[in-house]
């Protein structure tokens, strides 16, 4: 409880510097909002109209008022609140991000165990190998290579959209038409999302495995197997939780790049597309709820821990 | 120390949000214009003679009495000039079209912006009084027909009989009254711009008569009409709406076009149906048009190739000659359409600072740069070298008899040490503004290599637009820049606004140059209210030899867009806004 009331101040300030960051660029939302070709007057007039003709410090009062009412602004290219739009485009995010991190965590984990189990081995140096692959190659280029081969070339799936734009289908058909749509873009996030997981799993376990208590177990006849599942990776665990975390705290941001590439109508591209016309409202909110997420996310992991670990529940 | 690492990746993650630009389009347009290579096909078949109540007679036998419909400056395209070229008797109905779009829209009023993607969209939903063809010239649109007063300085049109909107109200001339009146002299930036201080009033003599009354003559009016630059609004709907600009019924359209909206997932799609009671008879085929908001045009390309969207408007120039060898995908090509056209990206001298009141120095970037080469790598020869101001394919407009300024570095670098610049290495150091998206930062890198070889050094800064637009136009902090200026549908109204004085200032995409010369600002308003169109094209050829004179800019090539669509899809008419009016897929 304390830490949420802490958490009061950092929300204020970090949302106060994201207002100031994006008003500080240079631009405003006038042409994306009135288009092009018109003059002095029209523009003069158009800024008035949205505030925007007014001191930079009073627009940030006026901001920080309504916020304070909990009201994040309202878009200009959207013509509705920033939330309605954010909360629009929230589920179709989590349609990717939520199965993309579930499947990651137990590829993550499960490999970062072996690879652990088996230190130096072929397995560990193919994931190892891997999973620097996976780091260093660029999402975009991974995406459009994907797209290129498993949807150009063998035709197995559509190349962009969260549904296919003609079929009108009901029901069980729907669903896998989206489950289909979804297949290529999961594949991208999860290559990205594998890499931290399993490399944290694998140092935890690793150093857990050195521990005593592990030779004590080994020492009492336990299999290797049970003693790994068992007793290194539960204590390995905080790490590791860590990690996801972190990454669902993220989560809400989206994937700009892979939802740009695959057309998928999520909020990252949504947030991408704010900050070319500076539509202010949308990023600020975006930004204001992402940090308010990390945050959660950090109590969550927490009590996380408290949970996985007597150590952290007793204040030792 | 958690707080600190958030505050942190907070701070990060909004830099690179605020110093990321990535997009595509074109400078002024950065849309994609809309082309048709087909010509529109199955024209409205007059209404009229069904209703003999108002008869609307053809232009040719119109009152004796009145003026004599010999109308000055365009044709009124008094009967529709049927076309058939490749549409069948009857072409097969039905069908779902597919189009690819590179942003969501927004809201669906095309009335209160000149945006592209809201335009691409409300383009099949809303009617102009006239359509324009390939070439600006006007068609019936709304208006079955019109007269044009000697002088230029009167417009009748006469609208097309049982027109309804949406929702089943009946259109007439008190809409259109009331959409010009409150709605695009007010907002519609290009409309306000160009009519609001020279149009003197709009009366309504009966329900299907509208009459625009100028001030001055006006010759270029039929090009402002169409459903791009005058869409027609429902009155009953926008009256008494105190804030048209956020107005809920943005969000729900009611037109009288061909299409009307079904749903709208932001983001994602906006799925339109057909319009059964269309004012023209027979059409549209469609059942349904989906655009689909794809902003990687790459993966549009993808989506075209296997057959996932039936149009794109801008196909890549890298993958032009791949996609030309593939049998299922037509290309077309583009010079006009909403969003701009006839579009010439050009440098920008900013006169204000020192070195470029120098004619010489001007003379000598003109000579350095090798269009030639930018017309090859940059821009993969979809277009041309540019003469002048005005692009050639404004025909009437047009002259190459101007002066020109072919490669050549020797007489660059005479040049340059004739105005005093010595050419010990490096002779001076600009700076050039492009657009961070498209194949904008290709033209600044040709130019930096070739201006190099004459010793001038120069320092590309790429910018997204929406920083752009204020550091050239309102801080005026540039030495030089790169915009693709769009000539549209007549020089009065996008080669006028790069070299009239009045236009000089805190304008997005006006004389940002600050070029002055009363004798050009004559010349424009000469040419704007002179009815004659060979008079016109007299004093635009004038115009041509004083600006090529006087490089206050230099024009580099004429682009042409190229569209590309499915094979099977028929009668596109991408060059208005009605792109799937009269398409149908080939059975």
């Amino acid at each position: 409880m304390r830490r949420l009331i802490q958490a009061v101040p950092l929300v204020f300030g970090a949302s106060v510097v994201t207002w100031i960051l994006i008003h500080a660029a240079p631009g405003d939302p006038i042409v994306a909002l009135a288009g092009e070709d018109g003059d002095a007057g029209y523009y003069a007039m158009m800024r008035e109209r949205f505030g925007l003709d007014r001191p930079l410090h009073e627009q940030l009062f006026v901001y920080l008022g309504r916020l304070l009412q909990g009201d994040l602004g309202f878009s200009y290219r959207q013509n509705r609140s920033a939330v309605g739009v954010i909360l629009d485009q929230l589920p179709a995010t989590l349609l990717l991000m939520v199965p993309a991190l579930a499947i990651a965590t137990v590829i993550g984990i499960s490999v970062g165990t072996l690879a652990a189990a088996r230190k130096n081995s072929a397995l560990d140096n193919t994931a190892r190998t891997a999973t620097l692959l996976g780091h260093a190659v660029p999402v975009f280029w991974l995406s459009q290579v994907l797209l290129l081969l498993f949807a150009l070339r063998f035709d197995w799936f559509p190349v962009q959209g969260r549904n296919d734009a003609r079929a009108d289908y009901e029901g069980l058909r729907a669903v896998l038409d989206v489950a289909h749509h979804m297949v290529l873009p999961i594949v991208a996030l999860v290559t990205v999302y594998v890499p931290p997981i399993m490399r944290v799993t694998r140092a935890a376990v690793i150093e857990n495995l050195d521990e005593m208590y592990i030779r004590a177990a080994r020492a009492r006849g336990q299999s290797r197997r049970r003693v790994l599942i068992r007793h290194a990776l539960p204590n390995a665990m905080l790490p590791i939780v860590t990690v996801i975390g972190s990454q669902i705290g993220f989560m809400f941001a989206g994937s700009v790049l892979v939802e740009t590439v695959f057309a998928w109508p999520g909020l990252g591209r949504l947030l991408l597309s704010a900050i070319l016309a500076r539509d202010f409202a949308i990023i600020t909110a975006m930004l204001l709820m992402l940090s308010v997420t990390i945050i959660l996310m950090n109590l969550i992991t927490d009590l996380v821990y408290s949970l996985l670990d007597p150590r952290v529940r007793h204040g030792t | 120390m958690r707080r600190l690492r958030l505050l942190s990746a907070i701070l990060a993650l909004a830099l690179i949000a605020v110093s990321c630009g990535d997009d595509d389009g074109d400078g002024s347009a950065p849309q994609p214009a809309a082309p048709a290579v087909e010509e529109p096909a199955a024209d409205p078949e007059p209404a009229a003679e069904s209703e003999p109540a108002s008869e609307p007679e053809p232009a040719e036998e119109a009152e004796p009495a009145a003026e004599e419909p010999e109308p000055a400056a365009e044709e009124p395209a008094a009967e529709p000039e049927p076309e058939p070229e490749d549409t069948p008797d009857v072409a097969p109905v039905g069908g779902t079209l597919v189009i690819a779009l590179s942003d969501d829209p927004g809201h669906f009023n095309p009335g209160i912006t000149t945006g592209f993607n809201v335009h691409a969209v409300t383009g099949s939903m809303f009617n102009g009084l006239v359509e324009l063809d390939d070439n600006a010239n006007p068609h019936p649109d709304l208006a079955q027909w019109w007269e044009v007063s000697d002088d230029s300085t009167q417009y009748t049109f006469h609208l097309a009989d049982g027109v309804r909107w949406h929702d089943g109200e009946p259109m007439t001339s008190a809409d259109v009254k009331f959409t010009f009146e409150n709605i695009l002299l007010n907002y519609h930036s290009r409309t306000k711009g160009g009519l609001s201080s020279i149009l003197e009033s709009i009366d309504t003599p009966d329900d299907a008569t509208v009459v625009f009354n100028f001030t001055q003559p006006y010759a270029a009016l039929l090009q402002r009409l169409n459903s791009t630059e005058a869409p027609i609004l429902p009155k009953h709907i926008y009256e008494g709406v105190d804030d048209v600009q956020t107005a809920d019924a943005n969000l729900t359209p009611v037109g009288t076009g061909p299409f009307k909206l079904e749903s709208y997932d932001i983001d994602n799609e906006i799925t339109l149906v057909r319009n059964d009671g269309y004012f023209k008879e027979g059409l549209p085929y469609l059942d349904r048009v989906v655009f689909r908001v794809i902003p990687d045009q790459n993966t549009q390309v993808l989506a075209l190739e296997e057959g996932e969207v039936d149009y794109i408007w801008r196909v890549p120039g890298g993958e032009i000659e791949r996609l030309s060898g593939d049998g299922s995908i037509t290309l077309h090509n583009i010079n006009s359409g909403p969003g701009g056209g006839f579009c010439i990206p050009t440098l920008t001298f900013n006169s204000e600072r020192e070195v470029f009141s120098d004619l010489r120095v001007r003379q000598a970037i003109a000579h350095a740069v090798n269009r030639e080469q930018i017309l090859a790598q940059v821009i993969f020869g979809q277009g041309r070298v540019a003469t002048g101001p005005i692009n050639s394919q404004m025909a009437f407009a047009y002259t190459d008899d101007v002066t020109s300024y072919p490669h050549d570095v020797d007489r660059a670098n005479a040049l340059l040490d004739e105005a005093g610049y010595a050419s010990d290495g490096t002779r001076f150091s600009i700076d050039l503004l492009v657009f961070s998206f498209g194949v904008f930062p290709k033209y600044a890198e040709v130019m930096r290599q070739n201006l190099a070889e004459v010793g001038i050094d120069v320092e590309v800064m790429p910018l997204d637009r929406s920083a752009f637009i204020p550091k050239v136009f309102t801080e005026r902090d540039f030495d030089t820049n790169i915009i693709s200026y769009c000539n549209n549908t007549d020089p009065s109204i996008g080669v006028a606004r790069m070299y009239i004085s009045s236009n000089i200032g805190d304008i997005p995409f006006s004389n940002g140059a600050a070029y002055v010369n009363p004798q050009i600002d004559e010349l424009f308003d000469a040419a704007a209210s002179t009815p004659d169109v060979a008079r016109r094209g007299e004093l635009y050829g004038e115009i041509q030899k004083i600006l090529t004179a006087e490089l206050p800019y230099l024009w580099l090539v004429e682009t042409q867009f190229t569209a590309g669509s499915g094979a099977n899809v028929r009668g596109l008419q991408a060059n208005s806004g009605h792109v799937a009016e009269t398409a149908f897929f080939e059975e």
